[in-house]
């Protein structure tokens, strides 16, 4: 009888955690959502139903669209970006004649070791501030204007690009060059393929012979990416420092909601959409999800 | 020299000033900020700044030590990472061990449960955890307890997901042969497979002291005296804007709070692919 209880016994303190930490409050942001619960309804609250779902979903300028629109364009052209460099700085890395591949990639690596918001904001203010910002330094050095580069929606977009860039390319590249490592280099004399055709043999064997290994890699980049809040918040949303750059991505749209403008119900229920979004993401890409019953 | 040889020496010339001419300019922001960190406050006005400070001064590090509450900072963070990893570990060996040994009925729900709720980005539940704590019988927030409660609660998914993934590529014959020799479960747990999971253990723990150390959100809404601020909400709060703050002691400040992560992570460089990719799961 006791040994049938042992996964349970062994189990139940997490579960305890989990459930009263993780699942109970997504339980309670659901519940929020169909409420009018705002800062003026603290205590007393009603449950209205849909409305706040309705308001999301259907009126058009709520600016849900607008920030679901942002984060595909943003998850877009980071993934493509990412993969592009990381696979041309891997394959450099693993080229014939390299030296020194060792020191090159742990140097690589410093931007993924050093804490994520201490970088965006080093990038902020070391960067883009406008008076002691480096890039502004430049300009002024050949005498050209300076640019308030977090105040208009494209440049603050493409700034946030590359930081975003910055952080996550050290990553993907240790990924490809393991992928690439692992490829024998038999393959490419079996096809006999001629010497300057790079292309070609990227195409037929370099790419299909990486896809098992990256994927995994790539469906977590594709997530963080989707769910990338603090490049956004800390170089454009931050309380008092906002730069004017109308950009907002769905999460930084719920975060705004529930602790900038107070509306918790609302918040709730864009918190509750972009889980569901999550969830079939993750049905659709986890294998161990899709497979049947495994015990 | 051949042709052959020639194109060798040609291909390193243009392998090594690519790579260079890279990597220096990908290490730019760190430059800059190491430079300013250590120069005097005038080093910003002036016209013909160099990546060489002209008169190296530690003055804005001292500032850290003598004008704001740095150790303060430092000590709460380190207590905050020691119990979240204490508390988180412990409930997740366990819970890793039995999901990847034992067959038991509702194993593989709660297995797709874990993968699920390990997709939810804890920021999205922040204000229904902010109003439980602060409404609820005893009120949590400005509290260590509700912080390393959030923190464990979080990491004990990822610590559980990834664990139990490395757990799964240990042979269970090691196991049954140690059992035979009388060993008991907890044993055989402590003495055989953790040893052979190190490069999980390694990394896993690592990765909750990371995340300890770099979550500056939660900290920031969850402790609103700063005598409870740590390391990333005093960051937080230093940090220069367009107006206010001073940007040499905040660099300063992210180069000391970057310093003990960049350190730990070239070390664990060589376990971090396998630790990591193995249990699929990124923190």
């Amino acid at each position: 009888m006791l040994k049938k209880l042992t996964p349970y016994l062994n189990s139940l303190p997490a579960l305890i955690l989990i459930s009263l930490i993780i699942l109970f409050p997504i339980g309670y942001t659901f519940y929020i959502s169909i409420t009018n619960m705002n800062i003026f309804n603290w205590f007393e609250f009603n449950v209205v139903g849909l409305v706040n779902y309705e308001r999301a979903l259907f009126v058009l300028d709520s600016g849900f669209f607008r920030a679901a629109f942002i984060t595909l364009i943003w998850t877009g052209l980071n993934m493509v970006l990412q993969l592009l460099i990381a696979f041309i700085i891997a394959s450099l890395l693993n080229h014939r004649d390299i030296q020194l591949k060792g020191l090159y990639k742990t140097l690589l690596l410093i931007p993924w070791a050093i804490p994520g918001y201490v970088s965006i904001l080093l990038w902020r203010t070391g960067m883009f501030n406008t008076q002691f910002g480096l890039l502004n330094q430049w300009l002024r050095a050949f005498n050209v204007a300076p640019v308030q580069w977090l105040s208009t929606e494209w440049l603050a977009f493409t700034s946030m690009l590359v930081v975003n860039l910055w952080l996550a390319l050290p990553f993907m590249i240790m990924i490809m060059d393991g992928a690439l490592q692992s490829i024998d280099r038999s393959y490419y004399e079996a096809l006999k393929l001629d010497s300057n055709s790079i292309i070609k043999k990227a195409r037929f064997v370099t790419i299909p012979l990486m896809k098992p290994a990256i994927t995994p890699a790539v469906i977590i980049t594709l997530f963080t990416t989707f769910k990338q809040f603090d490049v956004v918040y800390l170089m454009i949303l931050q309380p008092g420092q906002r730069t004017g750059a109308d950009i907002q991505t769905i999460i930084t749209y719920a975060y705004e909601n529930a602790f900038i403008t107070n509306n918790y119900g609302y918040s709730s229920a864009i918190s509750v959409i972009i889980f569901i979004i999550l969830i079939v993401f993750v049905l659709a890409t986890n294998r161990d999800l899709r497979s049947e019953k495994n015990d | 020299m051949t042709k052959k040889q020639k194109q060798k020496v040609l291909n390193r010339i243009l392998l090594h000033s690519f790579f260079i001419s890279f990597i220096l300019l990908t290490l730019i922001p760190i430059l800059y900020a190491l430079t300013i960190s250590l120069s005097g406050s005038n080093a910003l006005l002036s016209s013909d700044f160099t990546f060489i400070p002209q008169d190296i001064t530690l003055a804005n590090y001292q500032s850290l030590f003598n004008d704001e509450p740095l150790i303060l900072w430092l000590g709460n963070t380190v207590i905050l990472a020691i119990s979240t990893l204490t508390l988180a570990l412990s409930l997740a060996i366990p819970t890793a061990y039995v999901l990847s040994r034992l067959r038991f009925h509702g194993r593989f729900s709660i297995f797709r449960g874990l993968i699920l709720l390990n997709a939810f980005p804890a920021i999205l539940s922040m204000f229904a955890i902010y109003r439980l704590f602060s409404t609820g019988p005893i009120s949590l927030i400005n509290t260590r307890l509700g912080l390393t409660l959030v923190y464990a609660g979080t990491m004990v998914i990822f610590a559980i997901l990834n664990l139990k993934g490395y757990f799964d590529t240990i042979p269970h014959e090691i196991e049954d042969a140690a059992r035979i020799d009388g060993g008991n479960e907890w044993q055989v747990i402590t003495r055989i497979v953790l040893p052979l999971a190190k490069p999980a253990m390694v990394v896993t723990s690592v990765l909750i002291l990371i995340f300890v150390w770099n979550e500056y959100i939660f900290a920031v809404t969850f402790m609103t005296g700063a005598e409870n601020y740590t390391l990333a909400a005093g960051l937080f709060s230093l940090q220069a804007g367009e107006i206010s703050g001073s940007w040499p002691i905040f660099a300063a400040a992210a180069l000391l709070t970057s310093l003990p992560i960049l350190i730990v992570f070239l070390f664990i460089q060589k376990y971090m692919i396998s630790g990591l990719t193995v249990g699929g799961v990124k923190g």
